[in-house]
């Protein structure tokens, strides 16, 4: 298993289910990766502004860490772990 | 009825959950796991191998070499035990946080049985696996003690419930040491008078035991009878704090005053800073170090005064750091002020402080941070050696760092010392727009600093700039392009997602 820090940003489709914003998809180096599944998800406040990251597994099942910042608004993707 | 959740190896669980690849693999939740430094936590699957909490992780590689070692994100832990708490608070409002991965909870009434606290422990385990895929083990007691120690009965994924005399079945067999409170010196002393068992710390007398121990003697037999009244807190009760500090491990063992003096510095800022936040003073200022063989030395100081200032906290743990330093190769340096008081109460001589600019500028700086974040400004002596103390407890000075390191003169060091620059930028752009923001506060500013007044366009000049992307592949000498917010990439139609 191989494990990466980035700051990538990226291009997220999204959905609210039930009151909670849910990463569907999103492109990261030109390929679009499909969310499998949302493993986690939490906050992190850096002075007045709440960025909120989920944790989520592919279909390939890697997973990604991906950081929604309000201030752009734009999301990044922090991390990667991949299965290989 | 007393229910003491403790999350089950909480910091690898949570990756675990996170990452279902790590699930049912040893997995050693550490700092930079490139750098040396200690293990964190440990998974159940890695505490077979002898791995356990606090262990050099070199150690730890030699016990468990198969291990996936993970590089821990507390502010992620925090943020998840901020999430349980909120589900403990909707069963009972008598909740008291013992530690990031720990809560008392006061449920039912004094009429309520073992078996009805039973139900609502296991209500309460199921929820948390459901919400959170996470498992805890949860003891159940009349009192604290007695929950706190049944929570370790049954472990992972344990409901222990013991009434006193349940207490005394399970624990007075057991050695003295797995008592609450009892550590490895207290046991030996114990030891040393004949008392091996939990069941003979209960029988033993008390004089003799106060004549050793003390006032804590006696307490300490009437534990060993699973008795104990201290009363659960709950979270909406403050609880004063005693001392705040904060240490670092650092990067490599350092013998070089100008690392070391900056080291703490930025200590010294974070203790000052979370006193004032706080609203607490202190006038105890104690210094730790530690040396490559481990040998720890603490130093205090009690100040003439009770202050929440990181330049008088700095300048007396320097004093003792020059005045105890041997030179040594130091592996671990930290900062503590003690004897608290509240800032309305022991910082009133403040009113006659001559130095109001430095008080205004102070609290200038914390609004800053406040709006910003802790990151956004540090004390100019600690910024030569920010990216190497950019691990916790200070957190990344901009966006997330790379894992890897840059061989000198490739296009990644080249990229990292533009990158420097631009954080450079960045931060003088952040300071301006924050004196812009705080120009009122500053009237005793000398003029060079006084930020100048513009209109519209020119403070939005001064806004903080959207972080730029980094880019940095484990292990890759080269830096990836990194795209510039609002620059076209080939197939960047968002429509593709949809």
């Amino acid at each position: 298993m191989n494990f990466e820090s980035l700051s990538d940003r990226i291009d997220v489709l999204t959905a609210f289910v039930d009151g909670h914003v849910r990463p569907l998809r999103f492109r990261w180096q030109g390929r679009i990766v499909r969310v499998r599944k949302v493993t986690g998800e939490w906050n992190r406040r850096e002075g007045s502004v709440l960025l909120r990251y989920f944790s989520v597994e592919s279909h390939a099942a890697d997973t990604y860490e991906l950081c929604y910042d309000p201030r752009g608004p734009h999301w990044i993707l922090s991390r990667v772990w991949n299965a290989s | 009825m007393i229910l003491l959740v403790d999350m089950d190896a909480f910091f690898a669980s949570v990756e675990q959950a996170h990452h279902p690849q790590l699930r049912g693999v040893p997995v050693i939740v550490c700092g930079d796991p490139s750098r040396r430094g200690v293990v964190t936590a440990a998974s159940y699957e890695a505490r077979p191998s002898g791995v356990r909490a606090g262990m050099p992780l070199q150690e730890a590689r030699r016990l468990c070499p198969e291990a996936q070692y993970v590089e821990g994100n507390p502010e992620k832990y925090v943020a998840i035990s901020l999430a349980l708490l909120n589900l403990y608070l909707s069963i009972t409002p008598d909740v008291e946080p013992f530690s990031v991965d720990e809560a008392f909870l006061g449920v039912g009434r004094a009429t309520t049985t073992l078996e009805e606290a039973r139900a609502i422990a296991a209500d309460l385990q199921r929820s948390i696996l459901e919400r959170f895929a996470l498992t805890a083990s949860i003891g159940i007691g009349p009192n604290k003690l007695v929950a706190k120690m049944a929570a370790g009965v049954e472990k992972p994924h344990g409901l222990t419930a013991l009434d006193e005399e349940g207490f005394r079945r399970v624990f007075w067999p057991q050695e003295i040491q797995s008592m609450w409170g009892v550590g490895p010196q207290l046991a030996t002393r114990m030891r040393s008078l004949g008392i091996t068992t939990v069941g003979e710390l209960a029988h033993a007398p008390d004089v003799a035991l106060k004549a050793t121990f003390g006032i804590i003697g006696p307490q300490l037999r009437e534990a060993a009878w699973g008795r104990d009244d201290t009363p659960l807190t709950p979270y909406h009760r403050p609880v004063e704090a005693k001392s705040m500090g904060h240490e670092v491990t650092l990067p490599e063992d350092c013998h070089d005053p100008a690392f070391l003096e900056g080291t703490l510095l930025r200590l010294s800022d974070q203790v000052a800073r979370r006193l004032r936040s706080e609203g607490y003073v202190g006038r105890t200022v104690c210094v730790k170090i530690r040396d490559r063989n481990f040998t720890t030395l603490m130093r205090q100081r009690v100040l003439g005064e009770f202050t929440a200032d990181h330049r008088l906290v700095f300048e007396t743990a320097r004093a003792l750091w020059r005045q105890h330093w041997k030179g040594e190769p130091l592996r671990l340096v930290g900062v503590t002020v003690s004897s608290l008081a509240r800032a309305h109460a022991g910082g009133q001589s403040e009113l006659f402080e001559p130095d109001l600019r430095a008080t205004r500028l102070r609290e200038a700086l914390d609004r800053v941070r406040d709006r910003l974040g802790e990151a956004s400004l540090v004390p100019a002596g600690s910024l030569t050696h920010r990216s190497r103390l950019g691990h916790v407890p200070f957190g990344p000075v901009t966006g997330p760092r790379g894992s890897c390191t840059p061989v000198p003169g490739s296009a990644h060091e080249r990229h990292r010392a533009s990158r420097r620059h631009r954080n450079l930028g960045l931060f003088i752009r952040r300071l301006g727009g924050a004196l812009l923001s705080a120009r009122h506060a500053l009237p005793g500013l000398p003029r060079f600093l006084r930020p100048p007044l513009r209109g519209r366009r020119g403070q939005r000049d001064l806004l903080p700039h959207p972080r730029r992307a980094d880019a940095c592949a484990h292990g890759e000498e080269d830096a990836r392009r990194v795209p510039v917010h609002g620059e076209a990439q080939p197939g960047d139609d968002p429509r593709d997602l949809a």
